[in-house]
């Protein structure tokens, strides 16, 4: 009893560690890209203004909404924190309380939520943002579900933290290498980036995540940013700490993966919305072929 | 006098209101209800018996001649099951049936007391006979309750169509019962798991019976009947017929499986494993695309009957790879999701039932805000949905993770590539289905329940009564129960496949508690506990001071949104018809009505139909095929009685020419 207290008051220091630098990543991204683009950019520490500023204001409801609408940044919010808690190679150690698996239904109630609330506002742009989540995240699936597979066959294992990658089994093996660019491909769609959707705008062209909050505003608008920000770090954590078969420290790794995002998203344009299918089944198919391998 | 046969007793008291005086239909009405209340709480209690007694077996003493009535713990399971459905779906009848006043209510609560008997009787019957009879009454009795509203035409047409499939498959089931009983030269379920069955005929009876029960579990492509009797059917009977009918197939195959004919050969689980998948997935892509509450839940079940049948056929494959220790896993996983699927399409086919009760129509394409006008309805409807796409806290989540346990066992064990690759390709179809049956759920709930009217038929619904709120309710209750805190029901049903004679084995997967060195972990409850705390903090810190004050229209580009601007249902699928153009085939029609301009204030016509495939491309070529075959007999069918004279004269001389000669 003892143990399972200690590693959950463990867990969740680390969930608020996370959700301290989250802001900070996003920022660096955008710092990076801003750099590339020969802009002089915002500072790093935006994101933390941005939250705050939205936090101060009035939240805005609509008279068509529900409760569903108010109830889903918190979830949003509450379910990238708890994946927050489950990332391994912080501070969790042997213990969790769910697996690969869980992990990844945890985040899908979030998903569920989002897309529920965007039709709760009662117009075509939610709906639209909705529709669009839900086709992305079906051709997502099946490569995470892969990305977990493999991961699983090589470690005997799904719960996360028996998954972190061995160095020594694992160094720059085929099938290390596949997994890892293509859970490079998955992270982008799963957290709405470039190429597959665009988080600097909300307009006719993309319409997916951000047009799924266009009618959040105040308290709720910051919770649904820093759920989103947490869910980018989340991800670069368990990429490194899954998938990366080079033995540097995971910090370093989350950093490194922050600046190739930004370097990816300046690199890319926003692809068409039917091509990303083509997109996810070459992720898939390097899962393919890693599984394969390995 | 044991709970169970006193049980049976009162299924048949209750069938006394088919001769009820006309003039107390609605005393019928709570008569029929009550008998079945009572008789199916009776069938809990003594389910629990069998399941709870040590795995051995147990036998009623009912047995006279040849005819046996027994149940052991793989029987007890889908009691319990039923049982449950039974008593639940019963409460809610009693003021959902009371829609029914004035046409053939009386027939209606007699038949459903018989329906339940009979579904009981097929799962305790102890010899192949009991077996076929009471699995006949219980398709004579389907196919009357679905047929109950006979004079709407498509009901009709769904009710015959579902007579002649479902006689299909007790054709190929008595085929089945009479390879496995011939070879054992007995009848009796104890002496037919001693046949001596070996080679093509072995294989031919697994086929048969694989066959007779896909067709009644709903397996693509011998789904074809369950889309249209599902929603013609009166809700409380679709929710039994999807909720427990279904899983009567799975009991039956169980048995074929591991008593009668073994499984051992590699291919019979391959096959029950892929056409799981298959339909799985396909199932839920066409859930997708329907507009009709009840054809959208209808094809969710092919979805999660395909997804308990993979489970299985995930433990036949193990079991014959020779891991039957790690074949348990699986076949839990498919008793823990027929449990939890009947729970939740129970509590989803009922909260249609309110929606038709409140707005008289089950096109979701004509409703919107129904959650500000049915709030209980909404919340139970919620979490029915939530469990259907199997989130946390469901014990639709329990049912999944098992089995995507079960398959990553699979993959553990799958050296070669060709293994790899049938690995591969389940988890991708496990991934699609997954993630399209949460598109399906939030299109389904979002356009029913959340934004605004899209007609008028919404303005006049209203709250439901009492029972019918009871009966989502005490589902509701039962899935958080079960997803909240699995241990019970996963130890309960592993020790029942632990019974049929697989080895026994500890608990490999840490579902209770979190902790570390597990192979698996899930612990719903510590997830559930922790989830609280954060979410009583977020809330706190939101709500701490007023934050809400303003009430703005939505933005919709400067204009006042309408509510025909919403997305509607056959938009929010649109991405994803097109993604899978390829299995749909959409078929659509634009028509623009022109008038005086040539493109503003033009009026269009969009029609889309989307064919099942398995209709398009087998059931209609055969159907053709019969026809044309039966067509070609139709040059010696002149009618004329001379000719018909001379037929038997010539048959006759064929007869006594053949005896003189022999």
């Amino acid at each position: 009893m003892e143990y399972i207290m200690t590693s959950i008051g463990l867990s969740l220091v680390q969930g608020f560690v996370l959700l301290l630098i989250a802001p900070l990543v996003a920022g660096i991204i955008n710092k990076v890209k801003a750099r590339l683009q020969k802009r002089q950019g915002a500072s790093i520490f935006q994101e933390y203004f941005d939250i705050c500023k939205w936090w101060k204001k009035a939240t805005i409801l609509t008279p068509y909404t529900g409760v569903i609408f108010v109830l889903a940044p918190v979830v949003y919010f509450m379910t990238s924190f708890m994946a927050a808690t489950m990332v391994p190679g912080f501070l969790t150690g042997q213990f969790s309380m769910g697996d690969a698996f869980i992990f990844v239904y945890i985040l899908a109630l979030g998903r569920f939520f989002m897309t529920l609330s965007s039709m709760d506002a009662a117009t075509s742009f939610g709906g639209m943002g909705g529709s669009r989540e839900i086709y992305i995240s079906v051709l997502v699936e099946p490569a995470v579900m892969l990305a977990i597979l493999i991961n699983s066959i090589r470690y005997h294992s799904t719960t996360l933290s028996a998954m972190v990658i061995d160095y020594n089994e694992a160094f720059f093996t085929v099938s290390a290498v596949l997994a890892c660019v293509a859970f490079f491909l998955v992270m982008l769609a799963e957290n709405s980036r470039l190429p597959v959707d665009n988080p600097d705008t909300h307009l006719e062209l993309t319409m997916i995540h951000e047009c799924m909050t266009l009618e959040y505003s105040g308290k709720l608008l910051s919770l649904i940013h820093l759920g989103s920000y947490l869910k980018i770090v989340v991800f670069l954590a368990l990429f490194g700490a899954l998938y990366v078969p080079v033995e540097i420290p995971l910090a370093l790794k989350v950093l490194l993966g922050a600046v190739l995002i930004g370097i990816v998203e300046t690199l890319n344009n926003k692809m068409r919305l039917f091509k990303v299918r083509v997109y996810l089944g070459a992720a898939i198919v390097l899962l393919l072929l890693a599984i394969i391998a390995e | 006098m044991d709970f169970m046969e006193m049980s049976l007793l009162v299924y048949l008291l209750g069938t006394v209101t088919l001769v009820w005086p006309k003039k107390a239909e609605l005393g019928a009405h709570y008569f029929g209800m009550l008998c079945s209340i009572v008789a199916s709480g009776m069938v809990v209690f003594s389910s629990l018996n069998y399941l709870l007694s040590s795995g051995s077996r147990w036998l009623i003493d009912l047995s006279w001649g040849q005819y046996s009535l027994q149940a052991d713990g793989w029987s007890g399971a889908f009691l319990l099951l039923t049982g449950v459905a039974g008593v639940i779906i019963s409460i809610y009848a009693l003021d959902y049936g009371k829609g029914y006043l004035g046409s053939r209510i009386r027939a209606l609560g007699g038949l459903w007391n018989l329906f339940l008997l009979s579904i009981v009787l097929v799962l305790i019957s102890g010899d192949a006979f009991t077996f076929i009879v009471s699995w006949e009454i219980m398709a004579l009795v389907s196919f009357m309750l679905v047929n109950h509203e006979s004079e709407k035409k498509k009901t009709l047409s769904a009710a015959y169509q579902y007579m002649v499939m479902t006689h299909i498959g007790t054709a190929a089931i008595m085929v089945a019962f009479y390879l496995v009983g011939s070879s054992a030269d007995s009848f009796s379920f104890a002496d037919m798991a001693r046949n001596s069955l070996y080679g093509y005929m072995r294989n031919a009876a697994f086929v048969f019976a694989f066959a007779g029960f896909a067709l009644k579990s709903g397996l693509m492509p011998l789904h074809i009947w369950l889309p249209n009797a599902h929603p013609a059917a009166p809700s409380h009977v679709s929710a039994l017929m999807s909720g427990v009918m279904l899983k009567v197939a799975l009991y039956g195959f169980g048995r074929f499986a591991f008593q009668f004919i073994g499984m051992d050969v590699f291919w019979y689980g391959l096959i029950v494993m892929i056409m799981g998948l298959v339909s799985a997935f396909l199932g839920v892509l066409y859930a997708t695309m329907e507009v009709d509450m009840k054809r959208i839940l209808a094809y969710s079940s092919v979805e999660n009957m395909g997804i308990i049948f993979s489970a299985f056929g995930c433990g036949m494959v193990l079991y014959s790879m020779n891991f039957p220790m790690l074949s348990v896993v699986a076949f839990t996983a498919a008793l823990v999701h027929a449990f939890s699927h009947s729970l939740m399409k129970g509590l989803l086919f009922m909260s249609a039932g309110c929606v038709m009760h409140a707005t008289g129509s089950k096109n979701i394409e004509h409703m919107g805000g129904l959650a500000k006008k049915m709030p209980y309805t909404a919340l139970f409807t919620l979490i029915g949905c939530m469990a259907l796409s199997s989130m946390p806290f469901t014990s639709g989540l329990v049912g999944e993770w098992l089995t995507l346990q079960s398959f990553i066992t699979l993959a553990q064990q799958a050296g070669s590539p060709e293994m790899r690759l049938l690995v591969v390709f389940a988890f991708i179809m496990l991934g699609l289905t997954g993630a399209t049956a949460l598109g399906c759920f939030v299109r389904m709930y979002g356009i029913a329940f959340l934004g605004r009217a899209r007609t008028h038929i919404v303005e006049k619904a209203h709250e439901m009564p009492f029972f019918m709120l009871a009966g989502l309710g005490l589902e509701a209750v039962l899935i958080v129960l079960v997803g909240v805190m699995p241990d019970l029901l996963v130890n309960l049903m592993q020790k029942v496949v632990s019974g049929t004679g697989i080895t026994p084995m500890g608990n490999p997967l840490g579902i209770m508690w979190g902790g570390s060195g597990y192979y698996a972990l899930y612990s719903p409850a510590l997830i559930f506990i922790v989830f609280a705390l954060i979410g009583v903090f977020v809330v706190a810190s939101i709500y701490g001071s007023a934050t809400f004050q303003a009430k703005e229209v939505t933005w919709n580009c400067g204009t006042v949104p309408t509510s025909r601007q919403q997305y509607s249902a056959t938009g929010f699928s649109k991405p994803l018809r097109r993604a899978f153009d390829g299995i749909l085939n959409p078929k659509r029609r634009t028509t623009y009505l022109r008038k005086e301009h040539a493109y503003f204030g033009r009026k269009l016509h969009y029609e889309l139909s989307i064919p099942d495939l398995f209709n398009d491309k087998l059931y209609k070529p055969l159907q053709q095929m019969l026809i044309n075959s039966s067509s070609s007999f139709h040059r010696i069918q002149e009618g004329s009685v001379s000719i018909y004279i001379g037929y038997t004269m010539v048959a006759m001389i064929v007869v006594l020419i053949w005896g003189v000669l022999l």
